[in-house]
């Protein structure tokens, strides 16, 4: 009995249900599974992961910052825009002053600054909806794309590729995988395993109830095997290909700001504006100063998806970033963020990124057509938070609790008379 | 509860062995052949091989028609066919993605009418390095050196057969000239704008510098006579801003270069506008009104390229390639798409004037009743 307790409280991390959140990695795990099968084995081919990271990673990087508008209370429809207009401006830039291509993307990352800048005012301190400003945002950047590309397509250099279209370097002895790829995959081992370790050593420390032993090694096995099978796929490609480096570059900003949101005081501030702003601020929140940061920061991501997309695109055109904003915010409500604000992790939003990802990859395999591929995603979104909705009014339960259920009479049933929503603690986003 | 925990144990132990073992790296064999030193042409393939078609959004008819058009031709061949479009709010991101998807499948060949033509280096390259035939349909891909075919009308060819229609027109009037015209083209960031126009000049032009053929008002630059956006508006301004200042008294305007059908009813309506005769109008691409226009004895010419044809001619070069044999190519050097000048295979186009277009319709469903009576 206690074990499947044990394993429920601890193989994910958290004792708080994160119906969603699992609800997801099952989904996630369930599709690849579904799709492998359909496919004939085709989903998991290197080349075929290698092509979904290297199409979704834009919209995955744009999710991390969407994740941080919503939870803050805000929405942000002016991502797609913003990449569109910082892509036509790099490009441009790039073109007419020869400028080499580092320097092309500082200058995109202080265009979205700017941009951030520029929306982050007016939803701060002049206190415009967020709907309102970035809706406004939407049509001027769209506009400004036009205006300065005059419709047209521009050509970007071949360094600037790389950060959309680039791989990692061959290097080293011929091992039949990309020695660097194997390399990152060593160092994202040792990074879980060291984690792990450090986590039980912190809860000892603090005499908190550490997980049974048992539950910690089988938590860094599934990581680890998932880990080197990803690491194996991803080297294993075409020579010449490996990781891309638009998804190195995703997974340290996910890194990153997991990291912020999770551990530091400013990103738990995000938390504590989005679940409840009046008491945030009687406790000391710079509210205007969290609001400002967090549409300025979504405006740097926007603009590095747009570089991104331009890169792997090979020129930046008048199409670029239509409707980004709605997937990324369908990634952001699939991987378990509320709609009401304070609730939602960067993982999570990944997760739910990547289930859109892979779904949209294995219709395709199949040669199911745009039209179609649109209607399935519609219903994932809208039957993902109806979900979670029907969670709420029914009081929260996991999903694992619920598949548990048959197997302990014994227990109490879940409890129906939850705490109200702003207590901040209830909050708290706990799984990893 | 011991039993679940060994049970689940092994269960793992199982799944990381299998997936460990389905790891084979896809590393086998020879690097990618070299792409820069003229790609070895396919030497055939299986004869119900994926072929791979990437079109633009349903928005116009004819892609919805040359769809229908590939996933039966290519099924008649044999062939498996993936035909796909683009999402209507999307496009340039899922033409991307539909196309990695193909090569993933392994497509043999993928024909690919792009929408927007620059942006589908990486996709191109990756078709290219997984050992696909890429063919550029209707519109040429440009910045890489990986497209291996082009197949579309001649549109030099249109541009000569519009200037053409415009003299025989005028001729038909007024036998003798010398001939009043207006110059239009299209958009300035449309390739197809520049190609069209010099091919009409190619006929034009002797005429005009022997004085035959004047030009009323002088404007015979592309830049002067170019219509941003192909719009019907910008046409209609140009046009009513021309019959101002050069046919404001009765000076005679004989005959008007359209390079299509949506500009030449937009000259049409501001010539009426102006309560002139309607003059000699030339157009482009069988639109349903300009054929009733034309009917109706306004529009004079349109040109006819028939989607059918365009796609027969596709899948047959996709059966020459299947046999191993290289296609027919008709033109080996007019087609640079900034990287390498990529052979293409043109199609005639056929001008159609009321006295024909009963003959060069009678194919088409939709336009064929216009033409009866």
């Amino acid at each position: 009995m206690s074990r499947i307790k044990d394993l429920q409280k601890n193989l994910f991390g958290g004792t708080t249900s994160n119906a969603r959140q699992f609800g997801m990695i099952f989904t996630l795990v369930a599709i690849v599974l579904l799709f492998q099968i359909w496919t004939d084995g085709l989903t998991l081919t290197s080349g075929n992961l290698i092509a979904v990271v290297s199409q979704y990673s834009y919209i995955l990087i744009l999710a991390i910052g969407m994740l941080m508008v919503i939870v803050a209370g805000h929405i942000d429809l002016s991502v797609g825009s913003v990449a569109a207009f910082t892509g036509i401006v790099v490009a441009k830039a790039m073109q007419e002053f020869s400028l080499p291509w580092p320097v092309g993307i500082l200058l995109g990352l202080a265009v979205g600054a700017l941009i951030g800048a520029w929306q982050g005012f007016w939803v701060a301190y002049v206190g415009v909806p967020a709907f309102i400003v970035t809706l406004a945002g939407m049509l001027l950047f769209r506009g400004g794309n036009q205006y300065i590309g005059n419709a047209d397509t521009v050509p970007v250099s071949e360094g600037f590729r790389t950060i959309g279209a680039g791989f990692l370097p061959e290097v080293g002895p011929n091992t039949g995988y990309n020695n660097l790829t194997l390399l990152l995959g060593l160092a994202a081992c040792a990074g879980v395993i060291w984690r792990e370790l450090k986590a039980r050593q912190t809860r000892r420390e603090m005499n908190a109830d550490v997980a049974p032993m048992w539950i910690s090694v089988l938590r860094m096995a599934v990581m680890v095997g998932v880990i080197v099978f990803a690491t194996l796929r991803f080297a294993g490609g075409r020579v010449g290909t490996s990781l891309p480096i638009s998804g190195i570059i995703l997974i340290v900003l996910v890194l990153a700001y997991s990291h912020y949101t999770r551990n530091t005081i400013g990103g738990r501030h995000i938390y504590a504006v989005g679940g409840n702003s009046r008491a945030a601020e009687l406790s000391g929140v710079k509210l205007r100063r969290v609001n400002f940061l967090v549409m300025m920061n979504m405006s740097v991501l926007a603009a590095l998806a747009g570089m991104i997309f331009v890169a792997r695109s090979s020129a930046s055109g008048p199409q670029d970033g239509l409707s980004w904003e709605l997937d990324a915010i369908a990634a952001v409500f699939i991987g378990g963020a509320a709609v009401s604000g304070g609730l939602g992790t960067i993982s999570g939003s990944i997760v739910g990124g990547l289930v859109m990802a892979l779904l949209n990859n294995g219709l395709q395999l199949e040669g199911v057509g745009s039209d179609l591929v649109q209607i399935i995603k519609g219903l994932v979104l809208l039957l993902a938070v109806a979900f979670d909705v029907y969670n709420k009014s029914q009081g929260r339960f996991s999903i694992i609790g619920s598949l548990m259920r048959p197997f302990r009479r014994d227990d109490p049933p879940p409890p129906t008379d939850r705490p109200s929503p702003s207590s901040d603690a209830d909050k708290a986003p706990v799984a990893g | 509860m011991r039993k679940y925990l060994t049970r689940s144990v092994a269960l793992i132990g199982a799944a990381a062995l299998l997936t460990l073992g389905a790891c084979a790296t896809e590393r086998e064999g020879a690097p990618a052949a070299d792409t820069g030193a003229g790609a070895a042409p396919a030497k055939g393939f299986a004869a119900d091989a994926l072929i791979g078609v990437a079109l633009p959004s349903k928005t116009s008819e004819n892609w919805v028609l040359a769809g229908d058009l590939f996933t039966n031709g290519l099924k008649e061949a044999g062939f498996t066919s993936d035909v796909q479009y683009a999402g209507a709010s999307t496009t340039v991101a899922d033409q991307q993605a539909q196309i990695s998807a193909m090569v993933t499948k392994g497509a043999k060949v993928i024909v690919i009418g792009a929408t927007d033509a620059a942006q589908l280096t990486t996709q191109v390259k990756q078709a290219k390095e997984a050992g696909a035939t890429v063919i550029a349909y209707d519109r040429l891909i440009t910045n890489t050196p990986d497209v291996d075919y082009y197949i579309a009308f001649d549109n030099f060819k249109v541009g000569q057969l519009q200037g053409q229609a415009l003299l025989d027109g005028m001729k038909a009037e007024k036998p003798e000239g010398p001939w009043t015209v207006e110059l239009f083209s299209g958009s300035p960031d449309d390739n197809n704008s520049g190609v069209f126009f010099n091919g009409a000049m190619d006929v034009l032009q002797p005429l005009i510098d022997k004085g035959d053929v004047v030009v009323g008002s002088g404007q015979t630059d592309i830049k002067q006579t170019a219509i941003q956006g192909w719009k019907a508006e910008n046409a209609q301004q140009r046009m009513d801003s021309l019959l101002t200042s050069t046919y404001n008294g009765d000076k005679k305007l004989d005959g008007v270069l359209s390079p299509n059908d949506t500009l030449a009813r937009a000259i049409i309506t501001s010539v009426k506008g102006a309560g002139k005769d309607i003059p000699v109008v030339t157009g482009q691409d069988s639109e349903v009104e300009s054929v009733k226009s034309i009917m109706a004895g306004e529009q004079y010419s349109t040109i006819n390229k028939d989607t059918r044809k365009l796609v027969a001619e596709t899948i047959n070069m996709v059966k020459s390639l299947q046999a191993g044999n290289e296609p027919t190519i008709n033109d080996k050097d007019s087609y640079d798409n900034g990287q390498k000048v990529v052979p293409a295979y043109l199609l005639p186009p056929v001008i159609v004037t009321k006295d024909n277009a009963a003959e060069s319709y009678a194919n088409d469903p939709k336009l064929a009743p216009l033409t009866q009576g």
